[in-house]
């Protein structure tokens, strides 16, 4: 009955509810309909091979049987007495520790140099001379398939004197140095490369975070009495923490993957003797080497949740006050 | 404190353009000098030279008897707001006050002294924990002035510091800027474009234009003597009615005819002006402020002696206490190069009726009394003693004491 009293108002475009109601219809589909197409496509690419790979962790599949045994977490009770698995993770660990913080740290400088550093008698805010050039030859490494970059430092970590660095060290009368030969060395050298492949991206990006910073503000601090050394530590480095964070997160992803550069680069994929292997590699020899895809999903899982952990702490962590200009 | 010279100071970009071309400035120990002049005509630029953020091509600029030419921006002992203020977004208001102080190696003591009293001066002391981005535009420009107060340095320059704000808090910084000028009494140099900031600010107005010093003066000589037809159309609002006039001499003395109007000249005019009398029967440009024109049926009893010049009002703006009446006169608008460039402030607050054909758009600021409506026929008085006369070749007022260039 209640209804029937105000049969006008229901239907009227100015009542209340009816008409929010109406806004509400059409505004879900239109959401939906942008939403469905990503969503299926994470579920399918992403939520269930994950799903797969915790299912085949529990099994002893070979990849060939078309039913796989369960046998329980002895995948898992084996990876943890696994010497190599404890290397790997070992290596993710001096990756994500030394990757990320070399890699900022002389992008920072890099960027600071070409675009902020030079002419301060003036407005203070043009780069070093020749820094458009520079800025080229930062980011040359990055365009570079990496293929392309393992050949080249295979020639220049040759571990002989027709290596391009111990051919220059052999003038000065330095022993030719095995970079990638002596296990002590090798996983260094690697990162060598990953930091000189990476730096010319996060150029790019800082410099991108520095031009967001307003110029009058440096020009405020100059006339504070600000010189280089304070304009960066407390004013340019302040100003950009929201690029430095997206930067480590990059960063910290791009060492718990390593496999590529690792795979080209290093001897005996992940030698000598182990001391350069990465998690990745380790799941990539196990399955389509070894076959034992039980045992590599082990592996992937264990992986998966030290991305998670790196991923939450990372936000936990780096949480701050957004700035705003 | 100290007084800030400028001595015939170029700036040219590179691509030749000149901003500022030969500027001779002196600024007195302790004077409020506002720089002013349509976008563009190098004021923000001459403001940036004297701080050191842009080189200087040619000249000499001296700050308390020191020529700086050479010295970074630290070491002039100057401070600045901006326009968009500037702040460190990422320090609180108190670190942002204190910020030059702790760079400058200062006690603690003194630095807490000195951001205590400048906050209290500017009422900003409940917001010393807060980051720029939790304040409102005016208690950021506070801050941003704070910050240069606290420097106790020779001169305060600003850049169109309440350009930002919304017009009401503009009006009462400005009277806030005013008392502070008067309390502190540091050498000032204040850039804006806003000719009313500038009238009501400035010890002196320096009027620039395409770089050129166009004249210095208080904002009263400003207003009543321009220099030339550029000042003259640029300073007041709304701004001064031009014609091209003849000066004849009849029977009843001298007159100035225009648009079928026939305005005499008082005697005083031509003693005021010397040179006026070598242009009778010649061509002049005649300004006329909006100010001198008063409603005839308002001004009754008033205006004794005043010229009536009846008008039909196309516009009426009516701003409470007095009306703007715009009307059309039957005469070309003037097309002097320089009355174009002072109309051409972008901030003109007249209307711009499509013109028709040869006709000019004047306009009488008229008492409230006078409720005229748009097309009723009035009749207005002119205060004839206050006629301003121009050159029409070279746009300079005639009988100008400072007329040159």
């Amino acid at each position: 009955m209640r209804h029937d009293k105000y049969p006008l108002k229901a239907g009227a475009p100015s009542g209340g509810r009816p008409l929010l109601a109406r806004v509400r219809n059409s505004k879900y589909p239109f959401i939906v309909g942008f939403l469905i197409a990503p969503v299926v496509l994470y579920v399918v690419f992403v939520i269930s091979p994950y799903i797969q790979a915790f299912q085949i962790a529990l099994t002893n599949w070979k990849g060939i049987s078309a039913t796989p045994q369960f046998i329980g977490l002895e995948n898992f009770t084996r990876l943890f007495e696994d010497e190599v698995f404890w290397a790997a993770v070992r290596h993710h660990g001096v990756l994500l520790l030394v990757v990320p913080l070399a890699t900022i740290a002389i992008a920072l400088f890099f960027s600071f140099l070409l675009n902020l550093s030079g002419g301060q008698k003036g407005a203070g805010m043009t780069g070093i001379w020749g820094s458009k050039f520079y800025r080229v030859v930062f980011f040359l490494p990055q365009v570079l398939a990496v293929a392309i970059v393992g050949v080249l430092f295979q020639a220049i970590y040759r571990p002989d004197e027709t290596g391009v660095i111990n051919s220059m060290l052999a003038k000065v009368g330095v022993e030719p140095i095995g970079w990638l030969i002596d296990p002590d060395l090798a996983l260094w050298s690697i990162m060598g490369v990953m930091i000189w492949q990476a730096v010319g991206f996060y150029v790019v990006l800082f410099s991108a975070g520095m031009s967001s910073i307003p110029k009058d503000v440096f020009e405020a601090a100059a006339l504070d009495g600000a010189g280089r050394f304070t304009l960066f530590f407390r004013i340019t480095l302040p100003l950009l923490w929201d690029t430095m964070q997206v930067a480590w997160v990059y960063l910290g992803i791009a060492a718990f993957d390593a496999f590529a550069l690792v795979q080209v680069l290093s001897v005996d994929r992940g030698g000598p003797d182990n001391a350069t292997t990465v998690l990745p590699l380790e799941i990539w020899r196990t399955a389509f080497n070894f076959s034992k895809f039980g045992y590599a999903s082990a592996m992937g899982v264990a992986l998966f949740f030290m991305t998670i952990t790196f991923a939450a702490l990372t936000l936990r962590v780096t949480r701050r006050e957004r700035i705003e200009f | 404190m100290a007084s800030i010279v400028l001595n015939s100071v170029d700036k040219i970009y590179a691509g030749g353009v000149k901003a500022v071309n030969g500027l001779n400035l002196e600024i007195r120990d302790g004077e409020f000098m506002v720089l002013v002049g349509p976008s563009g005509c190098g004021k923000s630029t001459a403001l940036r030279m004297i701080a050191g953020l842009e080189d200087i091509s040619g000249g000499e600029i001296l700050i308390g008897e020191k020529v700086v030419n050479h010295l970074p921006p630290k070491d002039r002992d100057i401070a600045m707001v901006f326009q968009n203020y500037a702040l460190y977004p990422h320090m609180t208001v108190e670190e942002n006050l204190a910020f030059g102080l702790k760079l400058r190696k200062m006690p603690k003591a003194e630095i807490s002294k000195r951001v205590g009293e400048a906050a209290r001066m500017l009422g900003l002391e409940q917001y010393l924990k807060r980051k720029p981005a939790a304040l409102s535009g005016g208690q950021r420009q506070r801050v941003a002035m704070g910050r240069a107060i606290v420097r106790e340095p020779q001169a305060f320059l600003m850049d169109e510091p309440l350009s930002n704000l919304d017009a009401k808090l503009r009006v009462s910084m400005r009277a806030s800027l005013n008392t502070m000028h008067e309390r502190l009494g540091v050498t000032t140099v204040y850039v804006t474009h806003d000719q009313v900031e500038a009238m009501t600010l400035g010890d002196r107005v320096c009027v620039l234009r395409d770089g050129l010093l166009q004249q210095v003066d208080t904002p009263q000589n400003l207003f009543d003597n321009p220099v030339n037809l550029f000042v003259a159309g640029f300073m007041g609002s709304p701004s001064m009615n031009f014609v091209n006039a003849e000066l004849v001499r009849g029977d009843g003395g001298a007159a100035v005819a225009f648009a079928g109007y026939k305005l005499p000249v008082p005697d005083a005019t031509f003693a005021e002006k010397p040179g006026l009398d070598q242009f009778i029967g010649r061509q002049v440009i005649l300004g006329i402020r909006p100010s001198d024109f008063e409603d005839s049926v308002a001004a009754n009893g008033h205006a004794g002696g005043w010229v009536r010049l009846p008008v039909r009002a196309e516009v009426t703006e009516e701003l409470g206490s007095e009306i703007n009446v715009l009307f059309l006169i039957d005469a070309p608008p003037v097309q002097h190069q320089d009355t174009v460039a002072a109309a051409d402030t972008g901030d003109d607050e007249d209307a711009t009726l499509p013109l028709v054909g040869d006709k000019s758009l004047w306009t009488a600021r008229v008492n409230s009394r006078s409720h005229v409506r748009p097309g009723q026929n009035i009749e207005l008085v002119v205060d004839t003693h206050n006629l301003h006369f121009f050159d029409p070749t070279s746009g300079l007022s005639i009988g100008h004491a400072g007329a040159r260039v």
